[in-house]
């Protein structure tokens, strides 16, 4: 009991009075307007469908993932997307584990309304074999750090990995029509989810005579409620803005990285080896930077400067060990850069070379 | 004879590695570590008062909870927490602050190989974050056997998968003491020679186990250098943490 009421944030009297006599001049306890937005930082993750959202010191994680189910009875043609909704603990220590809290629950219909409600994911794309085989998507938001408005956050969250999201290509063939085969990401491309627009949640606050009520706790009058959808709708567009923008920019970098995997494997067949070498070096600047304009967090971020050591390993003595640390510096990232395409080249300048040698020198056997 | 991997790397070659401290602010310790692409945070709380029921109140309880990154917490989470737990509690001075409880929650941000020791390495720089008395830092590696006999280390998800067998070590990480025989231990091994854990995954010979330890303890020493140098980089810094 006690330990629960530690957790919990008590408030005194006198920083309750200072937030109202604060608001009666416009300003807030950080020093915003009463209608200004923290910053907002959208980054994504490695796979495709995850996405870190960033709210002033909210910070909320969102994992996107798909699987092919047998559809609803009552909908064989549409597929279906769930949203999972996590309080982790290592967002407020009020935070317990295991069963979601009425909170966590609120949260997670919120978004999910926001979503299912206003058809803003195309569900009848997501159907492979009617009334067989459609795609159901699952949506995971942890909070990871409570630092206020967490339904704005999750939801941009959401938005966000649901924009990056791709799903597998399946073809429908055989004698039936009923075989399916779902192409790895690496045969076919991938394909984006149908969005049709950005259900973007907007939270107000008001803040009473006694108390710091909660939006829809107290009775709020019709012309307060028409100003707050005035404010709400200019925000969305910028947040829908916001959002977009990061996603066409993980995008341009996705196809980037694309590109540069298939740009040298084609120049290299015809390049003796010695100049494969030099290609992934100019190439991989590019990625640098991308890197460096990746968009930075507000926090400050601690990252290892230390030079990269490479120790050249023996055959047969097991101890020395290469090792190789990330960091800001450009020098290290093409360093990491270049053996993983050198690998990529390498192995694709190899094969066609042993096969046109054995063609030839079995060749000249013949002859 | 070379074993050729996925991404270029040599059997010796670590992937390169992310730490950042600081990450939560609600959290009192965080730390998010990256090996390559596999990602994991880590956030500590405590030392909060009382200990769960079966534990001891002499001493200072470790709770540890992990977090999937998709689905419900299963059986291997539950193993995951149990490993964590025992090395942390191994590292931790638990006669400092008797009769509490500190939480470490860990959460997956990505998969990609090697998860385990990628969560230790987090915890570990969490704890130091948090500035929970420690005796010294873990620090923990993954090496696996190839098929045709071969050791490699840091494997990725799809080398995981293709293993013979893999095991996850943690170390004490090295001491740099004023005496120059001041880490011997008095049967004259060295302290940072020691294993805190040792988890195996499938079938390997004892040959075969004691060449893993080998490999992974010198790369766990350079690791430790690694994990020395970013924890004293903040240190001096971060006015918020001080006091």
């Amino acid at each position: 009991m006690e330990q629960r009421l530690a957790n919990t944030l008590i408030m005194t009297v006198n920083e309750k009075k200072f937030i109202e006599n604060a608001l009666v001049s416009d300003i807030r306890v950080d020093g915003r307007r009463p209608f200004d937005y923290r910053n907002l930082t959208i980054r994504f993750g490695s796979e495709d469908g995850s996405s870190e959202v960033q709210l002033g010191k909210t910070q909320v994680l969102a994992f996107v993932t798909g699987q092919l189910v047998q559809p609803y009875r009552d909908r064989p043609n549409e597929g279906s997307f769930a949203i999972y909704t996590e309080f982790s603990p290592m967002a407020d220590p009020s935070f317990e584990p295991g069963r979601p809290g009425d909170s966590a629950i609120e949260l997670g219909r919120i978004v999910d309304r926001g979503l299912r409600e206003s058809r803003a994911v195309d569900t009848e794309s997501l159907c492979v074999i009617a009334g067989k085989v459609v795609w159901s998507i699952r949506i995971d938001l942890h909070i990871i750090d409570n630092g206020g408005n967490l339904v704005d956050a999750a939801n941009i969250a959401a938005l966000a990995a649901l924009s990056t999201f791709r799903r597998p290509e399946c073809t429908v063939g055989g004698e039936d029509g009923q075989e399916l085969t779902i192409h790895p990401p690496d045969v076919r491309e991938p394909l984006p989810l149908i969005l049709h627009h950005f259900p973007v949640a907007v939270t107000f606050g008001f803040i009473g005579k006694e108390n710091i009520v909660k939006a829809g706790g107290d009775g709020v009058l019709q012309s307060v409620i028409m100003q707050c959808l005035r404010i709400a709708s200019v925000k969305a567009g910028d947040i829908t803005s916001k959002i977009k923008n990061a996603v066409e920019s993980y995008n341009t970098q996705r196809s980037l990285r694309k590109i540069k995997r298939h740009n040298p494997s084609s120049a290299v067949s015809n390049v003796a080896k010695h100049h494969t070498v030099r290609e992934p070096n100019s190439q991989s600047v590019d990625t640098n930077a991308l890197r460096a304009s990746q968009p930075s967090c507000a926090t400050p971020v601690d990252k290892l400067n230390e030079e990269s050591t490479q120790v050249n390993p023996e055959t047969k003595s097991t101890q020395q060990s290469s090792d190789m640390n990330s960091s800001a510096s450009t020098h290290e990232v093409t360093d990491i850069g270049s053996p993983e395409k050198q690998s990529n080249t390498l192995k694709d300048a190899v094969k066609p070379k042993h096969k046109r040698r054995k063609k030839s020198t079995s060749n000249v056997n013949a002859n | 004879m070379e074993v050729d991997r996925a991404d270029g790397r040599t059997p010796n070659q670590r992937r390169p590695v992310v730490c950042t401290r600081g990450v939560l602010h609600r959290a009192h310790g965080s730390a998010s570590w990256a090996q390559g692409d596999t990602k994991v945070i880590a956030a500590v709380y405590g030392p909060k008062a009382g200990t769960k029921k079966n534990e001891n109140p002499e001493k200072a309880c470790i709770e540890v909870i992990w977090k999937p990154k998709t689905g419900q917490s299963g059986k291997p989470e539950r193993e995951y927490e149990m490993v964590l737990k025992k090395t942390l509690q191994s590292i931790c001075l638990l006669n400092v602050h008797p009769n509490t409880t500190t939480t470490i929650v860990i959460q997956v941000v990505n998969d990609d190989g090697a998860l385990l020791p990628c969560a230790i390495n987090a915890a570990c720089s969490a704890l130091v974050d948090a500035g929970i008395p420690l005796k010294h830092l873990a620090v923990a590696i993954c090496c696996c056997m190839v098929e045709s006999g071969h050791v490699i280390l840091d494997p990725s998800k799809l080398e995981e998968q293709n293993m013979k067998a893999f095991v996850y070590l943690v170390f004490p990480n090295s001491i740099i003491s004023v005496l120059p025989d001041g880490s011997k231990r008095p049967g004259g091994e060295a302290m940072e020679h020691g294993i805190i854990t040792s988890v195996t995954h499938g079938v390997m010979a004892v040959d075969d186990y004691f060449s893993c330890v080998k490999l992974g303890r010198a790369a766990a020493a350079e690791l430790s250098d690694f994990v020395r140098n970013s924890l004293k980089l903040k240190a001096g810094n971060d006015p918020s943490k001080v006091g």
